[in-house]
């Protein structure tokens, strides 16, 4: 996928759309990558699973179980799915600046 | 459709599975020396390449063709393509003879063609069933990307997912403490939905059973994963997870037999320092397949058996220790056969046997048993890359799905599980689908 330019600096993206370094994460590129998911706007609902993602991956360095996210948002699966259209593992994940969950999901 | 087919990306880093790419001049001398070693250990390629007769049994058989209508989907023409070369410098027989029957040199754009359609065949050995010879595409496939994975051409996909299982003993790479947050959660989850304190013990040496679940359990899956400490719980059964392994599905047998084999033998070690007395696969095709006919061949002979989670609660239920409501499964429910169960597995009648118990409305879907349509992600084509591919793959099951007017599709496979919302919702069927252990949790009477 072709990088994303934020604030005139170049941010690589791998072929699925997610940063190749999550350490360039800020809320500007957020902004971004968002744009790139089809999201226009980030609401404060939007900034609270964000923010929930970014908490957990700093602690654990992948993304919390999709219940326990749900759980500690207060949003159940399909409000999850109105935010982010392509779901809790690929679009939040996504804008959200964690690497991609990959197996069987 | 055939310009469309998008090939999956070509893994940058294959060092952990101690694999080197090739340049691309020297590849068609190379995968002539690898074909001719594999010929050499593999007797069933061999047999397989030898003994078509090009009856064209196969061809309307396999939903590869059947959702793509790209000929080189029918497995005849998908092995022709490795026969082809086969024929020219490994066949018996008079070199004029060969030239007749179609033998060809091997070129860069073979291995190409190779690629393309070795990653269009889900493994899932309908074929064999049609075939009056026998001919097992999925062995071909199998052999062939292992042969292009020699060469440096294996999926990224395959190629993370086997350098997580290496790093962290599960295919999504979850660390241990992130595995244990989540299993604590669950715990207290379970304490909320049924007022008892259910657990979910780790590493407990000297239990009766050590379960294996699919890490996708863990991030996805949870109502299966937590329905299964409740079947536990109920038989009164002690078990155990591994935190050295959490993962049921062995992408190694796709395309890479070191790393299926060191699989195996990592769970098979955790079974053996735990003292278990039997290892319990969670719902996994072909991670079942590898458990159930290569454990004791590869790693034995082992102190236990391995066995599949399904016959072990069919086994509680009819012994008495777990009984079920069927009036929390009230709707209509349909079964989807995972290929490496009902193909690869001898799991066809247990899991129906336990539908049975705790569903009100089980309807078959045409066709089923071992003659059910893949899913069209089998042999690990759940990359999102190949997305337009995988939902071209799945439309002969969806038409199955769509004629049971069922509203849940009980499919007991991370793959399939993964794979099948994303078919439905394609191909406008309107279908939840879910595991069998999720059933059996929501009637299970505590």
């Amino acid at each position: 996928m072709a990088d994303l330019i934020v604030n005139g600096q170049v941010i690589a993206l791998d072929e699925d759309g997610f940063l190749v370094d999550a350490s360039v994460w800020n809320e500007e590129v957020a902004l971004a990558l968002a744009k790139t998911e089809d999201v226009e706007e980030l609401t404060e609902e939007h900034w609270k699973v964000i923010n929930y993602l970014r908490d957990y991956y700093q602690k654990f360095g992948v993304a919390p179980m999709v219940r326990k996210l749900c759980k500690e948002t207060g949003y159940d699966l399909k409000k999850i799915y109105e935010l982010f259209p392509s779901g809790p593992a690929k679009g939040a994940c996504k804008i959200a600046g964690l690497l991609k969950p990959t197996g069987c999901v | 459709m055939r310009e469309q087919v998008l090939i999956p990306y070509v893994a940058k880093d294959i060092d952990h599975m101690h694999l080197n790419v090739v340049p691309e001049q020297h590849r068609p001398q190379a995968a002539l020396e690898i074909l001719g070693q594999m010929l050499k250990y593999k007797r069933s390629l061999k047999l397989y390449l030898d003994v078509c007769t090009h009856c064209g049994a196969c061809a309307d058989q396999c939903h590869s063709y059947l959702g793509t209508e790209d000929p080189y989907n029918m497995p005849v023409a998908r092995v022709d393509l490795v026969r082809k070369v086969y024929d020219k410098y490994f066949a018996p027989g008079p070199s004029f003879l060969k030239k007749w029957n179609g033998a060809k040199d091997i070129d860069q754009e073979t291995i190409d063609l190779w690629y393309k359609y070795f990653h269009q065949c889900n493994q899932c050995r309908r074929c064999a069933v049609f075939c009056p010879k026998g001919i097992d595409t999925a062995e071909v496939t199998i052999a062939i990307r292992e042969l292009l994975a020699h060469l440096g051409l294996a999926t990224k996909f395959h190629a993370g997912i086997t350098k997580n299982m290496r790093d962290t003993g599960n295919n999504m790479g979850t660390p241990l403490p992130a595995l244990l947050d989540g299993i604590e959660f669950l715990e207290e989850e379970l304490k909320e939905e049924t007022g008892l304190d259910i657990p979910i013990p780790v590493d407990i040496e000297g239990a009766e059973v050590l379960f294996n679940p699919s890490s996708s359990d863990l991030f996805t899956n949870t109502d299966g994963f937590m329905a299964v400490a409740k079947l536990f719980y109920k038989a009164g059964v002690s078990w155990t997870l591994s935190s050295k392994i959490m993962e049921t599905a062995n992408f190694g047998l796709f395309f890479h037999e070191p790393t299926m084999r060191e699989h195996n033998m990592r769970l098979m070690n955790a079974g053996k320092e735990l003292r278990v007395q039997r290892i319990v696969a969670g719902e996994c095709g072909h991670g079942w397949r590898t458990w159930r006919m290569f454990s004791d061949t590869i790693n034995g002979p082992l102190p236990f058996p391995v066995i599949h989670l399904f016959e072990e609660m069919l086994e509680h239920y009819k012994k008495g220790r777990i009984q079920f409501d069927k009036s929390k499964n009230p709707e209509v429910v349909t079964y989807h056969d995972p290929c490496n169960y009902a193909r690869g597995g001898d799991l066809i009648e247990q899991p129906r046997e336990l539908l049975r118990a705790c569903v009100q409305n089980f309807v078959e879907m045409e066709p089923t048993a071992q003659y059910s349509y893949c899913c069209g992600g089998g042999s690990g084509l759940l990359m999102d890359e190949a997305m337009e591919l995988r939902m071209a793959l799945g439309k002969p099951k969806a038409e199955s799905v769509r004629k049971t007017q069922a509203k849940i599709l009980c499919a007991p496979c991370a793959i399939c599980k993964a794979q099948l919302p994303a078919v439905m919702a394609h191909h406008k069927v309107d279908v939840e689908v879910k595991g069998l252990s999720d059933l059996m949790g929501r009637a299970l009477i505590l």
